[in-house]
C-alpha cells in the first residue's frame, strides 16, 4: 500500500543523507582544525612569547624583535591584554600608545562596529583596557547609540570602570532606566557613578521618579563615601515608601557614620517588616549598642525574618547574649523577606 | 466474517501502525533539527562569559545574591568530606552549604562532624517542607557557612525540601552531593540574576559526564573521555540534551527540565509551591512543570534561563546495569508528571507551555519510545509482506538512524565550535564514533529501558534503586 508517493520517501532518504553528510563534513573539518592547532601548540607558544617579549622591550625603550612572522593582530591584542594587566602607570600608558601605533586600537574600533553584538561586547572589553580618549569616545558612542540594550549596558560598565560615565541623569535617560524595573547591574552602575556625581544624585532625588528608582539612588548614595549625604538619607528615611526608607538604612550602614543613630533606631519600630530588618542590619553594622533593648524586643516580632535578623544582630552586638535562652522563632510562616535578610 | 476480511483488517492495522511510527519518528527528528538550529543561533549571537570568573567577581561581588547550596547525601561516607570541601571552596561572594544527611546507613554524618569540627546547634527551620523528622542540625566551628541537617530517610526530594526549609538566602542551588561543580560555576549560573529585573525564577546549567576525567579532592583535575562505550554514548546524549534541547527550549520559553544535579532557584518561589513532590521518581521535571503551572495560574510574568556553559560534572552509569534503572526511572517520572499535570496539555490558558512544551513531552516521552521501537519491527515486516512501499521502510531507517546521527554529530560540531571543552582531537573522534555507534544497539536498548519505565508507571511501582557508581577515576 502506498500512503505517500515513493517520491516523498526518496526525498526523505536523500534529505536525511544530505543533512547527515553535511554535518559530518563540518565536524571532520573542526576535528582537523583542532588537530592542526594541537600540532601548532609549541610554535604558537613561541610566537606568543616573542610578541610579549617584543612589547616589553619596546615599553622599556629597547629594540623590538625583528622576526614578526605569524604575528596576527589577534595575537598581538591578546599579548597586550595580558601585559597591560601586569603594568602600572607610565609603563602601562606607553604600552597602550605602542599598541595604538601598531593599529591594534583601530582593529578593535572596527570590531566594535560589527553586526554581531557578541563581537561588539568583546570589543568593548578591549576598549576598556586601552582606556585612551579615543576609546572613551567610542564607548560613549556605543552607550548612547548602539541598537542592543545589552551592548549599551556593557559600554556603560566599561565607562564606569574608567570613571568616565556621563552624569547620572544622562545615564538613566540613555539606558532608559526608568522605563523598566531596576536590575542589579543598574544598581552597580549607579553605585559606580556616585563618587563622581554626588551632588547630581541629590538633585535627581528632587525629580518625580518612581519610588523603586528613588530607592536605587538612595542606595547608591551609601557608596559615595561622603557623610555630606546624611541629610538626604535622613529625609529619605522619613519617606512614605518603605522601599525608599529601607534604602536609606542600607546606605547609612554602608557609609558607616553614626550620625543617623536616631532615625535608625526609630526605624526599628517601622510598620514595614522589610524596613525593620534593614534597621536591625544597620544597627549591627554601626555597632549601635543603644539599640540592643529594642532589638531584644524584636525577637518577639510578628514576622519571622525580623526575628531571625534580630537574633543574628544580638549575637554580634551583645556579647552576653545567651543564644540557647532565646524564645521560639518558628511561630508563623512569614512573608518572604529573604531578599533583604 | 471471512478470513480475507480479517486479513485485510490486519493488513490495514499494520499499515496504520507503520504510518503512525513513521510520523512520530519524523516529527521528533524535525523538532530535533529545529532545536539544533535554534541552539546554533543562540550560540552564534550570545555574549560569551567574561574571560575569567575573576572579572565577574570584581564587577558584581557586592550585588551577587547570596546562595544556599543544598546537597542531599545518602550513604556518601567515602566521598562526602571531599565533596563538601569543594562546595565550600566555590568562588562566590556569599554562599552557604547545607548538607542534608537523608538517614544514611553509613557514617556520613560522623565523617562530616570529624572533618569540619561540627557541634549540635539549634537552627530555626524557616519553612517545614519535608515529611520526615529532623534529628539534629550541626554547625561548624571552622566554617560558619556550613550546616549539616541529619534527618530520617525520605529520598532525595524530601532531603532537598528539608534543606530548602533551612535556607535563608534569596537563591538556592539544589545539587547532588557527588556532583562536581566548576569552581566558577556558581558565579556563572548566578549571572542571569544580575541582568534580571524580577522575572527570573530559575537557572539551569549544562552538565557533563565526568567518567574518564581525573578527580582529586572533589574537584576536576583533568578532562578526558571514558574508554568504555556506555559512558561515551552518554556523553553524546548529555551534549544533545544540554547543548541543543535545553538551549533551544530556554530560548523559546519552553524549558521544562532543570536537572536535579544542578539547578539554581528563587527560594521564595520554591517555598510557595511546597518544594519538591515526594510521590514521584522524577521530582526535577515535576518541579519545573509545577512552577510553570503555578506561575501561569497566578498570571505572573516570569522566565527560566539556561546557561550553556558547563557548571557541573556528574558520574554516569558505567555499564548497562544501572543505566536500565536510571532510564526507566526517568521515563516513569515523565509519565507521572504528564498525568499529574494533564490539565495543562493543549490548554491555551498555559500559553506555550500548554500548547507546545507539554505536547512535546508527550511526543518525546510517551509516543516516541514505543513508536520508534515498534517501527524497527513493523516497517520492515510490512514491506516484506508487500503491505507497504519498501521505500517507506528505507525512509524510516534513514530518518531514525542517519538523520539521528546527523543531529548528534551536529551537536558535537556545535560544542567544538563554541565551547571547546573536549580535551583533544583524538577525544573528539572518539565521541564522534560513539555518536555513530549509538544508533546500532545502544539506542534501541535505551528504548527498551524506557518501555520498562512505562511498565513501572502502569504498575505504580514506587521503588527507587540507586544508580551504581564506580567512583570518579574508575573507567
Amino acid at each position: 500500500m502506498k500512503i505517500f508517493s515513493s517520491g516523498l520517501y526518496e526525498t526523505v532518504v536523500w534529505g536525511s543523507a544530505a543533512m547527515a553528510g553535511v554535518v559530518v563534513v563540518i565536524f571532520l573539518l573542526l576535528v582537523l582544525r583542532r588537530y592542526l592547532a594541537e600540532r601548532q601548540v609549541d610554535a604558537n607558544k613561541r610566537i606568543d612569547a616573542a610578541i610579549t617579549r617584543s612589547y616589553l622591550r619596546r615599553v622599556a625603550g629597547h629594540r623590538p624583535e625583528t622576526d614578526d612572522a605569524g604575528w596576527t593582530d589577534e595575537r598581538r591584542l591578546a599579548a597586550v591584554s595580558q601585559i597591560q594587566a601586569l603594568l602600572r602607570g607610565g609603563e602601562r600608558d606607553r604600552l597602550m600608545q605602542i599598541a595604538e601605533l601598531d593599529g591594534l586600537l583601530a582593529a578593535t574600533v572596527r570590531r566594535s562596529r560589527r553586526w554581531r553584538r557578541s563581537e561588539r561586547v568583546s570589543a568593548i572589553r578591549l576598549l576598556q583596557r586601552f582606556g585612551s580618549e579615543l576609546c572613551i569616545a567610542r564607548l560613549r558612542e556605543l552607550m548612547a547609540r548602539d541598537r542592543s540594550p545589552r551592548v549599551r549596558v556593557e559600554a556603560a560598565f566599561a565607562l564606569a570602570a574608567a570613571h568616565a560615565l556621563p552624569p547620572p541623569r544622562e545615564t538613566m535617560r540613555i539606558l532608559r532606566m526608568t522605563d523598566r524595573a531596576p536590575s542589579r547591574l543598574d544598581s552597580a552602575l549607579l553605585r559606580a557613578s556616585v563618587p563622581d556625581y554626588r551632588e547630581q544624585f541629590v538633585l535627581l532625588l528632587e525629580d518625580d521618579l518612581p519610588p523603586v528608582w528613588r530607592a536605587q539612588l538612595i542606595d547608591a548614595l551609601g557608596w559615595s563615601g561622603d557623610v555630606a549625604v546624611m541629610p538626604a538619607l535622613e529625609k529619605a528615611a522619613g519617606d512614605e515608601d518603605p522601599e525608599v526608607r529601607g534604602a536609606a538604612l542600607r546606605a547609612s550602614a554602608k557609609l558607616g557614620h553614626p550620625g543617623g543613630r536616631e532615625w535608625i533606631m526609630a526605624a526599628l519600630r517601622d510598620p514595614d517588616a522589610n524596613v525593620r530588618v534593614q534597621a536591625v542590619k544597620a544597627s549591627e553594622a554601626l555597632g549601635l549598642r543603644d539599640a540592643v533593648p529594642q532589638i531584644r524586643d524584636l525577637r518577639e516580632d510578628s514576622q519571622l525574618w525580623v526575628r531571625l535578623r534580630a537574633e543574628q544582630a544580638l549575637e554580634a552586638l551583645d556579647p552576653g547574649y545567651d543564644t540557647t535562652a532565646r524564645p521560639p522563632l518558628a511561630r508563623n510562616p512569614a512573608p518572604d523577606l529573604s531578599n533583604c535578610a | 466474517m471471512s478470513w480475507s476480511v480479517v486479513q485485510d483488517m490486519a493488513g490495514d492495522a499494520i499499515v496504520a501502525v507503520a504510518f503512525f511510527c513513521f510520523i512520530v519518528v519524523f516529527l521528533r527528528n524535525m523538532i530535533g533539527l529545529a532545536q539544533l538550529l535554534i541552539a546554533a543561533w543562540v550560540f552564534a549571537t550570545r555574549i560569551e562569559p567574561s574571560e575569567s570568573a575573576r572579572e565577574l567577581w570584581q564587577r558584581y561581588a557586592d550585588l551577587a545574591l547570596p546562595i544556599t547550596m543544598i546537597a542531599p547525601a545518602y550513604n556518601e561516607e567515602l566521598s562526602i568530606v571531599e565533596s563538601v570541601k569543594a562546595l565550600l571552596a566555590l568562588e562566590y561572594p556569599e554562599h552557604e552549604v547545607i548538607v542534608v544527611n537523608d538517614g544514611s546507613k553509613d557514617d556520613t554524618v560522623g565523617r562530616l562532624i570529624a572533618a569540619f569540627d561540627m557541634y549540635p546547634c539549634e537552627r530555626t527551620q524557616v519553612a517545614q517542607l519535608q515529611q520526615t523528622q529532623i534529628r539534629q542540625t550541626y554547625a561548624s566551628r571552622r566554617f560558619p557557612n556550613l550546616l549539616v541537617v541529619d534527618k530520617e530517610n525520605g529520598r532525595k526530594a524530601d532531603a532537598a525540601n528539608a534543606g530548602l526549609g533551612f535556607a535563608r538566602t534569596p537563591l538556592v542551588c539544589v545539587i547532588d552531593a557527588d556532583s562536581i561543580i566548576e569552581p566558577d560555576g556558581l558565579l556563572r549560573a548566578a549571572e542571569p540574576f544580575m541582568h534580571d529585573n524580577g522575572r527570573l525564577v530559575a537557572v539551569g546549567g549544562a552538565i557533563r559526564v565526568a567518567n574518564g576525567c581525573t578527580v582529586k579532592g572533589g574537584s576536576l583535575q583533568k578532562i578526558d573521555v571514558a574508554k568504555a562505550l556506555v559512558p561515551r554514548f552518554q556523553v553524546v546524549e548529555y551534549l544533545r540534551a544540554f547543548l541543543t534541547a535545553r538551549v533551544a527550549n530556554a530560548q523559546t520559553g519552553t524549558l521544562m527540565l532543570i536537572s536535579g544535579a544542578f539547578g539554581l532557584f528563587r527560594r521564595s518561589t520554591l517555598v510557595e509551591i511546597g518544594g519538591y513532590r515526594h510521590d514521584t521518581v522524577g521530582e526535577d521535571l515535576e518541579l519545573v512543570v509545577h512552577l510553570h503551572r503555578h506561575l501561569r495560574e497566578q498570571k505572573r510574568d516570569y522566565r527560566f534561563a539556561f546557561i550553556p556553559d558547563i557548571v557541573c560534572w556528574t558520574e554516569a552509569p558505567a555499564a548497562l546495569k544501572g543505566l536500565d534503572n536510571q532510564r526507566a526511572r526517568w521515563q516513569q517520572g515523565s509519565l507521572e508528571t504528564l498525568v499529574r499535570h494533564r490539565g495543562m496539555m493543549f490548554n491555551p490558558r498555559y500559553g506555550r507551555i500548554g500548547l507546545l512544551a507539554m505536547p512535546h513531552i508527550l511526543l518525546e516521552d510517551v509516543l516516541g519510545p514505543p513508536a520508534e521501537l515498534l517501527g524497527y519491527l513493523v516497517l520492515p515486516a510490512a514491506a516484506l509482506l508487500g503491505l507497504l512501499d519498501p521505500m517507506m521502510a528505507v525512509a524510516f531507517f534513514f530518518v531514525s538512524i542517519v538523520f539521528g546521527t546527523g543531529l548528534s554529530v551536529g551537536t558535537l560540531a556545535l560544542e567544538e565550535q563554541q565551547l571547546r571543552r573536549t580535551p583533544s582531537a583524538r577525544s573528539l573522534i572518539r565521541i564522534g564514533w560513539a555518536a555513530l555507534l549509538e544508533n546500532f544497539g545502544y539506542r534501541q536498548i535505551n528504548l527498551w529501558y524506557r518501555i520498562q519505565g512505562v511498565r513501572r508507571f502502569l504498575k505504580k511501582d514506587g521503588t527507587w534503586a540507586a544508580v551504581p557508581r564506580l567512583g570518579f577515576g574508575a573507567d
